[in-house]
């Protein structure tokens, strides 16, 4: 088990007139080799939920054991923890800040006790798996770079300590639809070779529906669904949630109504094929 | 981070929270000169009792006040040692070096210390129980004289209420940013001096860049509802004064007049204790 939480809850500023209710009572596991998807409205406690991860958030009520580390501890070894855990928040190109862009990718190995010449030699394997070059851009600053560009490499700068665990806080927000793609191929080739685990925050149920093999639904601070993208878009009622369906999911509901009947495609690929075999099964016929 | 008080807005509709904010803002300014009026322990007491009734009135926790006076503990700390080291007058206690701890070094630093955590306090009191707008709006009515001498009365104003609007937007966004370098295993609460302020560069870096972000967007923005281009703008919420601030006033009037009178001495009973 990479991370087991158990009975979590948060409130934020306590006893006054601001407090709020962020998790309640929130149990799940996740295993190594998993993509797991979470989604919910805003408000719903997902930012939250995953800075718990990483020990961004004191644990106060719950337990949480992430990579074998007990955050419940008095003093958890926050450093192997977030070496172990890569996390990518919201629209992290506004984070880089060093001069050039080696020297932001290798803040983080350096943060972790590599030496110079491993926090380069990470650096440069970062840079080209997220598909820059890195002796073109290694001396250029990062503030000078274009968005999708940026927001590479801030995510080479996460990738470049090998976390075991990546978690991503809406990665394709505020992306073209070309960069959006291009994004979700890299964050699935990274699933395949480089990291163990993927949780992947997202509003986009299209994503979700495509590269997640399991959901968590948050709604108001507690976990609704624990479930698979089928499962979830097909048996229970999202839209009341305040989430959208896959544009696949919205299409066959929409067939099944008008009374055909057609597999339960998630994605665009899976709903070609599902229709051609049905037209083609007609043909025949 | 997230619990910076910093004199942010704490709502809990008590009468002082009621009160307009221009008496709000005399008020604070009556009580600072009082504050500077003091020269006796019993005026020192006069404002402790005056600003402890205010806060209680105010309904807002002990907390959260003290938590005001926190951000400037340094400072009260500093002054204290400067002026218990180094004040020559009085009878020396300790002496070395250049170093003369004297009696009356110590009571002028405690009250040092008294008048500028009572200022602290007084005037994060003000922007605790007054919204951003009100008090905005309250200042620029305040100054409204100004413009007689060409002063830019609104642009002032306007440029306060973006500062106070925007306090709490760069807490959240220095939350963030700090969130997102720990992830990358930078540490802010270990090391030296040097060593910490080193390491808040990957924060102050990507601040300032997005303030300046945010500042020509919301330029962008004020350019795009067409602000300034009319004379004269109306307000939806005229500031009015009530029998709430009447009260207000005579309080205050009650309390100046008590320091002033116990600074004169004309307490003759008292002037002979101290």
């Amino acid at each position: 088990m990479q991370i087991v939480v158990d009975h979590l809850s948060c409130v934020y500023s306590e006893k006054t007139p601001f407090e709020k209710r962020a998790l309640d009572d929130v149990s799940f596991c996740i295993e190594a080799g998993q993509s797991v998807g979470i989604v919910g409205c805003t408000g719903s406690g997902k930012s939250t939920l995953i800075q718990h991860l990483n020990g961004l958030i004191k644990l106060k009520s719950g337990k949480v054991t992430v990579l074998d580390i007990d955050l419940s501890a008095k003093k958890p070894d926050y450093k192997a923890l977030r070496r172990g855990i890569g996390m990518l928040f919201q629209y992290p190109e506004y984070q880089l800040f060093a001069d050039t862009v080696a020297a932001d990718v290798k803040f983080g190995p350096q943060n972790f006790g590599m030496s110079k010449e491993e926090a380069e030699e990470a650096a440069r394997e970062a840079i080209t798996l997220v598909g820059l070059d890195y002796d073109v851009i290694k001396e250029r600053s990062p503030l000078d770079l274009s968005g999708g560009q940026k927001r590479r490499v801030a995510i080479a700068g996460v990738l470049a300590y090998r976390p075991k665990i990546l978690i991503l806080d809406e990665p394709t927000a505020g992306l073209d639809p070309a960069g959006k793609r291009e994004m979700l191929t890299l964050i699935d080739s990274l699933k395949q070779s480089f990291v163990e685990t993927v949780i992947t925050v997202s509003h986009n149920m299209d994503e979700i529906a495509e590269f997640c093999q399991r959901v968590l639904v948050l709604g108001g601070g507690k976990l609704l669904y624990d479930t698979t993208p089928e499962e979830l878009f097909y048996h229970h009622d999202v839209e009341s949630l305040g989430l959208s369906l896959p544009h696949a999911v919205r299409v066959v509901k929409t067939l099944e109504s008008r009374g055909f009947s057609i597999p339960h495609a998630l994605t665009e690929k899976d709903l070609t094929q599902a229709l051609l075999t049905h037209l083609g099964g007609k043909a025949h016929a | 981070m997230r619990d910076v008080a910093f004199g942010q807005y704490y709502p809990s509709g008590s009468f002082i929270h009621k009160l307009d904010p221009r008496t709000k803002l005399i008020a604070s300014v009556v009580y600072i000169v009082a504050i500077f009026l003091c020269t006796n322990y019993y005026s020192y007491l006069a404002c402790f009792v005056f600003l402890a009734t205010m806060v209680l009135v105010s309904r807002i926790t002990i907390k959260s006040v003290l938590k005001t006076v926190k951000g400037v503990l340094f400072i009260v700390l500093i002054t204290v040692i400067i002026n218990v080291l180094f004040y020559s007058d009085g009878n020396l206690l300790f002496g070395w070096w250049i170093v003369r701890i004297t009696d009356a070094g110590l009571i002028f630093a405690s009250k040092m210390a008294m008048r500028l955590i009572f200022l602290v306090i007084a005037t994060s009191l003000v922007t605790l129980t007054t919204t951003p707008m009100n008090l905005t709006d309250g200042l620029e009515n305040l100054m409204t004289p100004l413009k007689y001498i060409k002063f830019p009365v609104h642009d002032v104003a306007i440029i306060m209420s973006i500062a106070l609007r925007f306090i709490p937007s760069f807490i959240e966004e220095i939350d963030k940013i700090m969130m997102a370098q720990k992830a990358r295993g930078a540490a802010f609460d270990n090391g030296g001096l040097i060593k910490r302020a080193k390491a808040l560069l990957p924060v102050l870096i990507p601040l300032f860049v997005s303030a300046f972000r945010r500042a020509d967007e919301l330029a962008m923005a004020l350019d795009a509802r067409c602000y300034n281009a009319t004379d004269k703008r109306t307000k939806m919420k005229k500031l009015t004064l009530t029998w709430r601030d009447a009260v207000a006033a005579i309080v205050t009037a009650v309390f100046l007049t008590a320091v002033i009178l116990l600074r004169l001495g004309l307490f003759g009973l008292l002037n002979g204790v101290l």
